[in-house]
């Protein structure tokens, strides 16, 4: 369950002021599959930051599951990060030097799980997005959509709640993408929440809700037939 | 995260750029090389020393005489001292140097006139024939015993017993031979000793030029030094006289070769400092390189202080792998030393201790600053680093 009120958050270049968020107030349920469309710079990114507790607001109340985001310790949401969120970049954000099946296993080394367990996570997530044999691979012998089903492969291995996807088909083409989407839907289907954030109308279609967000607010929400 | 986990990233990291890696340690090898190598060099060359030192025996006493008046000292006067509790024996000796003949050959040699008790007090040990009696000092006998030096130069052969060598033009019957001494400092290879009347006789001279004292044991060696103080005072009634004790000398070196220690081991730190300057930079640089890396792991979970860990891993383990591999190169050259140089030379265990313990310390206190800075990147801004 998140649940933001009155979100804002200014960045400062050189003299002038971009509020990023201004003022941004929505929920979005657990199971729920959302994409938050807007154009650049509309402050979607942003958003997506602070939800994935990578950045903070500078005003405003987020709660997560019920608890407000400032009353978590640095080291808690390390951990949230870790087994709750599974974050899905636009720019894939794989590190070069491992193999795929190295990436994958990186948030588990850092859960502290023995290696049996997490060669059985590792494999059954490679097995999903259907690369467990490319995981002997780097990231620069691997297509983008590779790349990107690789990330999604990471994300999904430590069983998170809610995948945060960031522009996920962005790098890709058309057929990349659209695999993409599909195991995106597949996921939201076993009962994740999914926040995809994107500028394009045709993927935003096919979530179920759609918040649309421009200049910092939010603009729309399908789920609410209006402004908020 | 375990521990172990964090080792294996930091080689993997380190394997991924072995020339800067390699580089990098070279500061500390260069500096665990010095240290160690300087300190053996250093130990192995007192112990050296030491050992010729105590081969001198470290129960003895030399009194040189630096007066110009005569000391009118007598054997029966050194008696008296030798009366004291803290005293083995007291001898007297006339040294010159005098030219030698036997047969067609001939040479300078130092010629010491000694008594019987002169052989226990100093050590000496007779290889052929016998040492100087009470006898031939009473008798003012012309008979000499020979070092083995002066055996082979002027007999050509140790089978000398017997054979008359001349000494400023008195015949003298060789009556034995010294053993060769294995110190530099004690050498009597090269001298001809003969009874000491005969040499007062010989050279004029109704005095000692010095005395030898033992002590009864290592522990009164500073109990027969202050006795023989007092009687020289009493004797002499002035202190134109100089006595060394071998403890002492062997305590002043120690002392000096201790204080070279420190000095040369205090440079060759300063080469270490320097060597983990260089990690810490390489790390600065690293880290600044890897922030995305950085950033990738904290959006995936990694807790600060397992990207503090990594990166200090990473030093420690450059730091320590550049000690170990100094000790090696240190090793080896020790070897090449003592084989070359004919001394004993070996690293001590706390010399290699003390090496890799520094250059562990090296690795924590310059890693600590680069990894402190990695691990207190916010997650956002280090993804955002292009």
């Amino acid at each position: 369950m998140i649940e933001l009120l009155n979100i804002r958050k200014t960045y400062y270049m050189g003299e002038a002021e971009v509020h990023a968020l201004d003022g941004v107030t929505a929920k979005i349920g657990d199971g729920e599959f959302v994409a938050v469309i807007g154009p650049s710079g509309s402050g979607k990114s942003t958003l997506m930051n602070i939800i994935g507790c990578l950045d903070l607001a500078d005003e405003g109340e987020y709660r997560l599951n019920g608890r407000l985001i400032d009353d978590y310790t640095e080291r808690q949401l390390s951990e949230i990060r870790n087994r709750e969120i599974g974050f899905i970049f636009q720019q894939f954000n794989l590190l070069p030097r491992l193999t795929a099946y190295q990436n994958v296993e990186l948030p588990l080394i850092y859960q502290g799980l023995p290696m049996a367990e997490r060669k059985k996570r590792v494999m059954e997530s490679l097995e999903k997005v259907g690369l467990a044999n490319r995981m002997h691979h780097r990231p620069n012998e691997l297509s983008g959509g590779q790349q990107q089903r690789v990330a999604i492969a990471r994300a999904l291995s430590t069983h998170p709640t809610l995948i945060l996807a960031d522009e996920p088909t962005g790098n890709l083409d058309s057929h990349s993408g659209r695999e993409i989407m599909n195991i995106l839907k597949e996921l939201h289907k076993e009962g994740r929440s999914i926040l995809l954030i994107t500028h394009d109308h045709n993927i935003a279609g096919m979530a179920s809700r759609q918040l649309t967000i421009r200049d910092g607010r939010i603009e729309h929400d399908s789920a609410a037939g209006g402004a908020p | 995260m375990k521990i172990s986990q964090a080792f294996k990233m930091a080689f993997f990291a380190l394997r991924g750029n072995k020339m800067r890696s390699f580089l990098t340690m070279l500061g500390i090898i260069i500096g665990v090389v010095a240290v160690t190598l300087l300190i053996s060099v250093v130990q192995g060359a007192t112990g050296e020393i030491t050992g010729q030192i105590e081969s001198l025996g470290s129960n003895l006493l030399h009194v040189s005489f630096t007066g110009m008046q005569p000391t009118h000292l007598t054997i029966s006067d050194l008696e008296v001292l030798e009366q004291n509790d803290a005293i083995f024996g007291v001898t007297g000796v006339v040294t010159r140097t005098a030219t030698i003949r036997a047969g067609h050959a001939d040479d300078d040699y130092s010629v010491e006139g000694v008594t019987r008790k002169y052989q226990d007090i100093t050590e000496q040990v007779v290889k052929r024939g016998r040492f100087i009696s009470d006898i031939d000092v009473e008798a003012h006998t012309y008979n000499a015993v020979v070092g083995i030096d002066v055996a082979t130069e002027l007999f050509g052969t140790e089978n000398c017993i017997g054979n008359t060598l001349d000494i400023g033009g008195f015949d003298f019957t060789v009556v034995g031979l010294l053993e060769e001494s294995d110190t530099m400092l004690a050498n009597k290879d090269s001298t001809v000793l003969i009874p000491l009347t005969t040499a007062q006789r010989l050279f004029k001279y109704k005095d000692f030029d010095a005395l030898y004292i033992s002590a009864t044991s290592p522990d009164t060696v500073d109990a027969a030094e202050d006795a023989t103080d007092d009687f020289l005072i009493r004797e002499l009634g002035d202190d134109d006289y100089t006595i060394i004790n071998q403890s002492a000398i062997i305590d002043v070196m120690n002392e000096v070769m201790s204080v070279m220690t420190i000095l040369l081991s205090g440079i060759a730190a300063i080469s270490l400092v320097v060597g983990g300057i260089g990690i810490m930079n390489i790390m600065l640089v690293s880290v600044t390189e890897r922030t995305r890396e950085i950033g990738i792991r904290k959006a995936i979970g990694a807790q600060r202080s397992d990207i503090l860990v990594q990166f200090l891993i990473e030093a420690v383990v450059l730091s320590v792998a550049g000690g170990v591999i100094g000790l090696m190169i240190s090793y080896i050259g020790l070897q090449v030393l003592s084989t070359a140089m004919d001394i004993s030379m070996s690293m001590s265990l706390g010399t290699v201790a003390l090496a890799l313990g520094f250059s562990a310390f090296v690795g924590v206190v310059f890693g600590i600053y680069p990894a402190n800075k990695a691990a207190s990147l916010k997650p956002i801004d280090a993804l955002r680093y292009e």
